[in-house]
């Protein structure tokens, strides 16, 4: 493993208040929350365990002098950045799933291409597609549609609610806020003189 | 591109914003030696910001004076690789834009852009020479658009998706596979969030005219005036994309150019698209002059 200091960011000499100050930014940061539905979750999830065997290390390390557990514990999030894994209502829908848990957008379209009833379902996996080619207006949408033709059903209503307010809660270096329309105040100042360069 | 990726310079530590006025300078020395002086003309924020993501960690610097500054000796980011790509990218993509509202006289003003695409002719044949596959991507997607234009298409994420395309095309040389993963991704959602707000900038203005606007034909904008709700939808939309940005930079190490692109990511897209939703962001042709003048 590398430098356990190096990963986390932070000097031999830090803290162990310090050293968990730094971790658990690391961890918001690279948390299956902030990487929801992402095309790059495995990469996330390949830091979050690199982050998380470093503070244990670090902490083995320490032992003794009052360390810390890791974030929920280096294999708490195993499972936690695959999404898409509700039980389908046709096993076309299911191998849809399968194709956009590993990535395969293009089959997950042909899938659905063919698959002539547009149910809930089939609605909440076009929105699913959507989402990962980056469509995020016609993802919505979808989404809505999926709610509208099953209200109860708990997994297209998360998918409408993240669609609708989900990057309010998107990590932000030092707990900023994240959003177009909460950009007030100080750190939204009116722009300085936009090109010193050419005076 | 216009001119709408920045950061915010007066947030940014000292050292950052001069850094930032280097490699700025850098793309602008590049741009001439490559491909003449008045390939400088095209240079702008967005291309800058290209050039720091294409850029490798560290930063080589030198000064020197310029046509713009010729009495007082600046600092600039010596040539590398990666501000090589990015100005020929830019020569590139410049060009084709131009060349593109030249056709369209409606949406980009006609006569000066025929005039200004014939003037970098030459220096786009160096540079379409030079990158083959990116050149191909962008007159490829540029048709693209022009035919959802022609079709006035509702779907503004169709119509985005090939600016986007069109923009993630510009990692085509990345080599390391994660790092072209980041870039693609971060490009891709840069260039969606560009050409959505270079639409809801021209809200106005394509209202008056009558030329094809799918921000407006999305939400049903009437005069170019947003509602509540569809201002609330839209806004959303724009932070999806910035989050898939911010995700995916902090995917790979920039090195001494992380605090800019930190920055810019963060809050330099969230105060520019609350300028353009808000009305108050005019701030294109002033650049656009300044540099004409600098």
């Amino acid at each position: 493993m590398n430098d356990p200091y190096q990963i986390l960011g932070v000097s031999e000499t830090a803290t162990d208040e310090e050293i968990k100050k730094a971790y658990r930014e690391l961890a918001r940061k690279y948390h299956p929350d902030n990487y929801h539905d992402n095309p790059l979750a495995d990469l996330a999830q390949e830091k979050m365990k690199e982050i998380n065997a470093a503070y244990e290390e670090i902490t083995k390390q320490r032992s003794g002098r009052g360390g810390g557990s890791s974030y929920g514990g280096s294999t708490a999030y195993g499972g936690a950045y695959r999404q898409y894994q509700g039980q389908s209502t046709s096993s076309v829908l299911q191998q849809v799933r399968i194709a956009i848990q590993t990535g395969n957008l293009t089959r997950a379209e042909a899938l659905l291409a063919n698959y002539t009833d547009h149910n809930a379902e089939w609605n909440f996996l076009r929105g699913a597609v959507c989402y990962r080619r980056g469509w995020m207006d016609e993802a919505r949408r979808y989404y809505q549609a999926a709610c509208e033709m099953d209200p109860t059903n708990a997994e297209y209503r998360q998918a409408l609610e993240y669609m609708e307010s989900g990057t309010r809660g998107a990590y932000a270096p030092g707990g900023s806020p994240f959003g177009t329309e909460l950009c007030l105040g100080q750190s939204c100042l009116p722009f300085c003189c936009i090109l010193p360069f050419c005076c | 591109m216009f001119g709408y990726v920045r950061p915010p310079l007066a947030l940014l530590a000292p050292e950052e914003a001069d850094r930032f006025r280097r490699i700025y300078c850098g793309l602008c020395r590049t741009l001439g030696q490559r491909h003449g002086q008045r390939a400088r003309l095209i240079l702008n924020y967005d291309f800058t910001f290209l050039a720091i993501l294409l850029s490798a960690g560290e930063e080589e610097t030198g000064s020197g004076c310029c046509v713009a500054h010729p009495i007082r000796r600046r600092a600039y980011t010596r040539p590398t690789a990666a501000l090589e790509l990015a100005a020929d990218e830019s020569v590139i993509l410049a060009w084709w834009q131009l060349r593109d509202g030249a056709e369209d006289r409606d949406h980009f003003g006609g006569l000066g852009d025929r005039a200004a695409a014939a003037a970098l002719e030459g220096a786009y044949r160096a540079a379409a020479a030079l990158r083959p596959a990116f050149d191909e991507a962008v007159h490829l997607q540029l048709q693209t658009l022009h035919a959802l234009e022609a079709e006035r298409s509702p779907s503004m994420d169709r119509a985005a998706d090939a600016f986007a395309v069109l923009l993630s095309a510009a990692a085509g040389e990345a080599e390391e596979p994660v790092r072209r993963r980041v870039l693609e991704q971060l490009l891709y959602h840069l260039g969606r969030w560009v050409y959505l707000i270079d639409a809801a900038d021209d809200l106005k203005k394509d209202a008056a005219s009558g030329s094809y606007n799918p921000v407006a034909l999305r939400y049903g904008l009437e005069d170019g005036r947003w509602t509540e709700e569809s201002r609330r939808a839209f806004s959303a939309t724009l932070d999806h994309s910035v989050h898939m940005m911010t995700t995916a930079f902090e995917l790979w190490d920039f090195g001494a150019w992380t605090p800019i692109l930190e920055a810019t990511l963060y809050t330099g897209l969230f105060q520019v698209g609350r300028a353009v939703l808000d009305g108050t962001f005019h701030q294109r042709g002033k650049e656009k002059k300044n540099i004409q003048e600098g």
